[in-house]
């Protein structure tokens, strides 16, 4: 089972960043030609930038559309970061003093993150004559088991934290180590190896628009006026 | 010749070539959380959802992930059904290709240039355009304009006769085809109040000024782009042409935008709406108001004019000089206009939804009390004018230069008009 979850995740982390990097040739593929000119194309300023931080930080762009989906896609989002990054605790040895303070934060995220899955999956079966992506529903429904089981083993079934960083540790340096002996960890394990292949790819593609959005927007203006 | 071998091999063609690596990240970039459906003309009146943005791009991106996707690469590209192709083609053709997604997507993507880029890639499979749009190219080549019409007709029902045009002037007006054989009244007032400002202008001959390329760009068919572009670019250079005025908001939109790419440079001339050209002249003085109208008044923003090129301020400031004018303003206005049902080349092969939607705005400006609803597009004038045949409720239609043309002519107008004070 050591062996079996080991080499599952790393094909899952390899799937993972190849399916990444074949995307990112794709997208370097597309042609040169209707390249917007610089002539539409807004400079940098700092007003610019400030726009592009408050867009890409608070969601503006959802913000200004739907402001009830706002408040449970913008929690979920940094609960969600917050977490991850409490969980980089479980990778580091000697632990990073940033990780270590971000710890009380990402504990309080564990919790709301959670709340704010339940929230976006009524929003979206209240919502789903409109339109409803399966795909999104799948990814969120997984991402609240995998909360749920990390709550649970926080609240009540705690596993050794030692074994599971050890088996952490043991991933990243390629030196399995033991199972926690824990059928929620294994659950929970499990269900995070599950999700990685499906991860959208707009994590990594949405900002990049969005800041192309912010340039595009600030240079409507020249396109046929003058500067 | 296409056999169905070669169809075959066709379905695993990769679908990114013709996408800028921008419009490709802008796929992916969509979380598909539906925000934008709730602002589509298309939506609105067909319930559609194979025609919304999200299931459009899901598509597409399904299509890439088949035949250049991870596993496409490791094993072997998947063949795509062609029906699959075909239901995409009809979708991404039923689009108006407004752009109200595009303003409204919670993440940025620039939807009104990326439907365009996925019909042309449509068309390279052999696949769009779709109805009476395939017959364009070979019609513009022989005429000049999409419409199949007599080149040396193109502006011989509506020119005012007392109107000069000079040989050369800094500035020159294009009638666009649309205005020219479909809505004169609408490029008849743009002469009489080009005239009415009295800057001198230059036109070029009714066989010279052919089609701007718009509606084979809109359609995906852009072989002949580089050659109209050209052409027209040319001949206004050799005019000694330093601002080209037009009211086609369309036209004003591949002008501005896309001519310098076909064009190889920038542009030896600037490009201008008539509004931007009128507001000014009103601003300096050099046109006048004399009488007004005592009317409550609707504008209606064409989709390419304000979510195309900004153009949003001009119109009103031309309407709000008017005298006694009250301007009432659409729920979705400016940069978030609704659009006419008539964009995208879509309103002659999906007639029926172009109707429903026109009727959208018309209800709407009844609704809201005006007696009259201005328009600056000539095909949101044609499509509008359509839907209201036969609708239950009715408003008067007029272009926004033709609207000003008639105030600033002789007092025995027609209109219910009233002396300035
Ligand atoms: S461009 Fe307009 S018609 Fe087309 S999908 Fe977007 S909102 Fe709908
Ligand atoms: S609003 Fe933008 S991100 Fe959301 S579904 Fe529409 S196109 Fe996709």
């Amino acid at each position: 089972m050591k062996i079996f979850l080991l080499v599952i995740s790393y094909l899952v982390y390899a799937a993972f960043w190849g399916r990444f990097i074949s995307h990112a040739f794709i997208w370097c593929k597309g042609t040169r030609q209707f390249r917007t000119g610089p002539l539409h194309i807004s400079g940098v300023s700092l007003s610019l930038c400030l726009v592009t931080a408050i867009d890409l930080l608070f969601f503006r762009r959802l913000f200004n559309e739907n402001k009830v989906l706002w408040i449970g896609s913008w929690t979920f989002h940094v609960s969600f970061i917050l977490v991850i990054l409490r969980h980089l605790n479980y990778f580091f040895y000697p632990v990073p003093s940033c990780i270590t303070h971000i710890q009380p934060f990402g504990l309080v995220a564990g919790y709301i993150l959670p709340v704010s899955l339940f929230y976006l999956l009524a929003f979206r079966i209240a919502g789903r004559k409109k339109y409803f992506s399966y795909h999104n529903f799948f990814l969120l429904g997984m991402v609240l088991l995998i909360s749920l089981s990390g709550l649970l083993m926080r609240m009540f079934f705690s596993p050794n934290l030692v074994d599971v960083k050890s088996f952490m540790l043991g991933i990243l340096t390629f030196r399995p180590d033991l199972l926690p002996d824990s059928s929620l960890f294994f659950i929970h394990f499990s269900l995070v190896l599950l999700l990685v292949p499906f991860l959208p790819l707009h994590i990594f593609a949405a900002p990049v628009v969005t800041m192309e959005s912010g340039r595009r927007e600030a240079g409507l203006r020249m396109v046929i006026h003058d500067k | 010749m296409t056999n169905k071998n070669s169809k075959f091999k066709k379905n695993k063609s990769p679908f990114s070539k013709g996408l800028t690596p921008l419009q490709l990240i802008e796929l992916d970039a969509c979380t598909q959380c539906g925000e934008c459906l709730k602002y589509c003309p298309v939506q609105e009146v067909t319930g559609n959802l194979a025609v919304s943005p999200p299931e459009k791009i899901r598509m597409f991106r399904e299509f890439i992930k088949a035949t250049e996707g991870l596993k496409a690469k490791l094993f072997n590209p998947k063949d795509i059904d062609r029906k699959l192709l075909e239901e995409f083609t009809k979708a991404v053709y039923e689009c108006t290709t407004c752009g109200a997604c595009s303003q409204n997507c919670t993440v940025g993507i620039f939807t009104q240039r990326l439907w365009p880029m996925l019909r042309k890639e449509m068309v390279r499979r052999g696949l769009g355009p779709v109805g009476t749009q395939a017959e364009m190219p070979g019609v513009i080549k022989k005429t000049g304009n999409p419409y199949n019409k007599p080149p040396e007709d193109r502006f011989k029902t509506w020119f005012p006769d007392d109107v000069k045009v000079y040989e050369k002037a800094d500035i020159a007006y294009y009638a666009g085809c649309t205005g020219a054989y479909e809505a004169q009244p609408m490029v008849r007032g743009d002469i009489q109040v080009l005239n009415a400002i009295g800057e001198q202008f230059t036109m070029l001959p009714p066989e010279e000024e052919v089609c701007c390329g718009f509606p084979l760009f809109i359609t995906g068919q852009h072989d002949m782009l580089e050659d109209l572009t050209r052409r027209l670019v040319g001949a206004y250079k050799a005019k000694g042409v330093k601002v080209l005025l037009c009211s086609c908001p369309c036209c004003v939109n591949i002008m501005a935008r896309d001519w310098p790419v076909f064009y190889g440079k920038e542009l030896p001339f600037k490009i201008r709406h008539i509004t931007q050209f009128v507001a000014d002249a009103i601003k300096h003085g050099r046109l006048h108001f004399k009488r007004g109208l005592k009317e409550r008044i609707i504008y209606h923003d064409p989709c390419y004019l304000s979510r195309g090129v900004g153009v949003i301020d001009e119109p009103r400031a031309v309407l709000r000089s008017i005298p006694g004018i009250g301007l009432l303003e659409f729920e979705r206005h400016g940069l978030n206009s609704r659009c006419c049902g008539a964009g995208g080349a879509a309103r002659k092969v999906f007639h029926e939804n172009a109707v429903a939607i026109g009727r959208l705005t018309i209800d709407e400006a009844v609704d809201k009390g005006a007696d009259r609803l201005v328009l600056s597009c000539p095909a949101c004038y044609v499509k509008v004018n359509e839907a209201m045949q036969g609708h239950k409720k009715q408003i008067k239609i007029v272009d926004i230069m033709e609207l000003v043309a008639e105030i600033i002519k002789d007092k025995n107008t027609e209109f219910n008009s009233q002396e300035s004070k």
